[in-house]
């Protein structure tokens, strides 16, 4: 048992619980102290683990704690936020964080298809439905534009949904990060950055070649990306595409309004005509 | 990429699996519990990537644009399963709905 990443966890868990909307004034402000207090002694626990395991430059870099801590916000940002539009745009946040992570995995085209995809395509939909649903919810009552929905302002049980994820959370975290970091040190394993990936296809890379001096004949991230996903997943890929299609013609006949099969079909002309 | 550096990004994708899933189980807003849920996804579209890197192999990033996909054919369908519920009810509350049960 690590007892200060378990006060970490039950930190976060009563500022998650605290933000949460209710009938009452939430307590935000007091949430978001003891959140800042739990993300910070999450930090402080991860930056000590890297210093106890020993090794020099093993850490992710600044940018990770940077990126991490925006995503986490902007998540809790998304659940707490009472109005679905201002929750949509902290999910762009975190949209954009968590392409500056898989930049840092050297991921970058997942990078720019998470911001495509999520940022632009599903997020535009989401945000459309929203428009769609909420500009009715008001029902005429003066002043109820700027409030949110009666149902957006009271969680249903609270309790028991942050208990059920942070005990979730928690025994994920025990179990991820030994006592002391110390057993982590010794199972040490470093990889070089350089040449990832190359091993799954058989291409070498001489010792002291960095990604600036690495030889044109070296695939890059996206190539190998290419070669596995039109190689090994050839299939699964055309399969995702039917998926697409099928997901596309189902969500037309869903959402269209019932029309009868014997209604005029149009006549060519316009309305004023 | 040393292992510790692994751990640190296999946490932070469990954090906001956890976050998600409270959105998921406290949120009373059709749209807002399908948004969670796409929290959820991010937590482990980053796991899968940070294994892919850790180990060497192209094959996580390549799930990840299965997921990707899975989230976009989910968020059409669901949206549209939701506009077609409201347009009934004229609420985004799924309490309305609770007598919808097998």
């Amino acid at each position: 048992m690590d007892f200060a990443l378990l006060a970490a966890t039950a930190l976060g868990a009563v500022a998650l619980y605290l933000m949460l909307p209710r009938e009452k004034a939430p307590l935000v402000k007091l949430g978001g102290l003891l959140g800042v207090m739990s993300l910070a002694g999450l930090l402080l626990y991860l930056v000590r683990t890297v210093a106890a395991s020993g090794a020099t430059g093993a850490g992710p870099s600044p940018y990770f704690y940077a990126f991490a801590v925006i995503m986490i916000a902007s998540a809790v940002g998304v659940v707490a936020q009472p109005k679905p539009v201002y929750a949509a745009l902290y999910f762009v946040l975190l949209t954009l964080a968590g392409a500056g992570i898989f930049v840092l995995l050297l991921a970058e085209f997942m990078a720019v298809v998470l911001i495509i995809i999520y940022g632009g395509a599903i997020l535009v939909t989401y945000v459309f439905v929203i428009m769609l649903a909420s500009q009715a919810s008001s029902g005429g009552v003066p002043g109820a534009e700027n409030k949110a929905a009666v149902y957006d302002r009271r969680a249903s049980e609270p309790f028991v949904a942050v208990l059920v994820s942070f005990v979730l959370l928690g025994v994920v975290l025990q179990v991820l990060y030994p006592v002391d970091g110390a057993s982590i040190a010794k199972s040490q394993a470093t990889v070089r950055p350089d040449s990832w990936m190359s091993a799954s296809l058989g291409v070498a890379i001489p010792e002291g070649v960095t990604p600036a001096t690495m030889p044109a004949t070296q695939p890059t991230n996206i190539q190998m990306l290419g070669t596995s996903l039109y190689g090994q997943y050839a299939l699964s890929l055309e399969l995702a595409g039917v998926l697409l299609t099928i997901a596309l013609i189902g969500a037309v006949v869903i959402a269209r309004k019932n029309v009868s099969v014997d209604a005029p079909v149009g006549t060519g002309k316009l309305p004023s005509e | 990429m040393s292992q510790i550096e692994l751990y640190h990004y296999l946490a932070l994708g469990a954090i906001l699996f956890a976050i998600g899933i409270v959105g998921f189980l406290s949120r009373r807003n059709l749209i807002m519990m399908f948004l969670s849920t796409e929290i959820m996804f991010q937590g482990v579209a980053i796991n899968l990537i940070a294994f892919s890197l850790f180990h060497m192999n192209p094959s996580g990033q390549s799930f990840v644009i299965f997921v990707l996909t899975i989230a976009a054919a989910e968020a059409s369908l669901a949206l549209g399963l939701v506009v077609m519920l409201f347009r009934r009810r004229e609420t985004l509350n799924v309490d309305e709905w609770s007598e919808m049960q097998g």
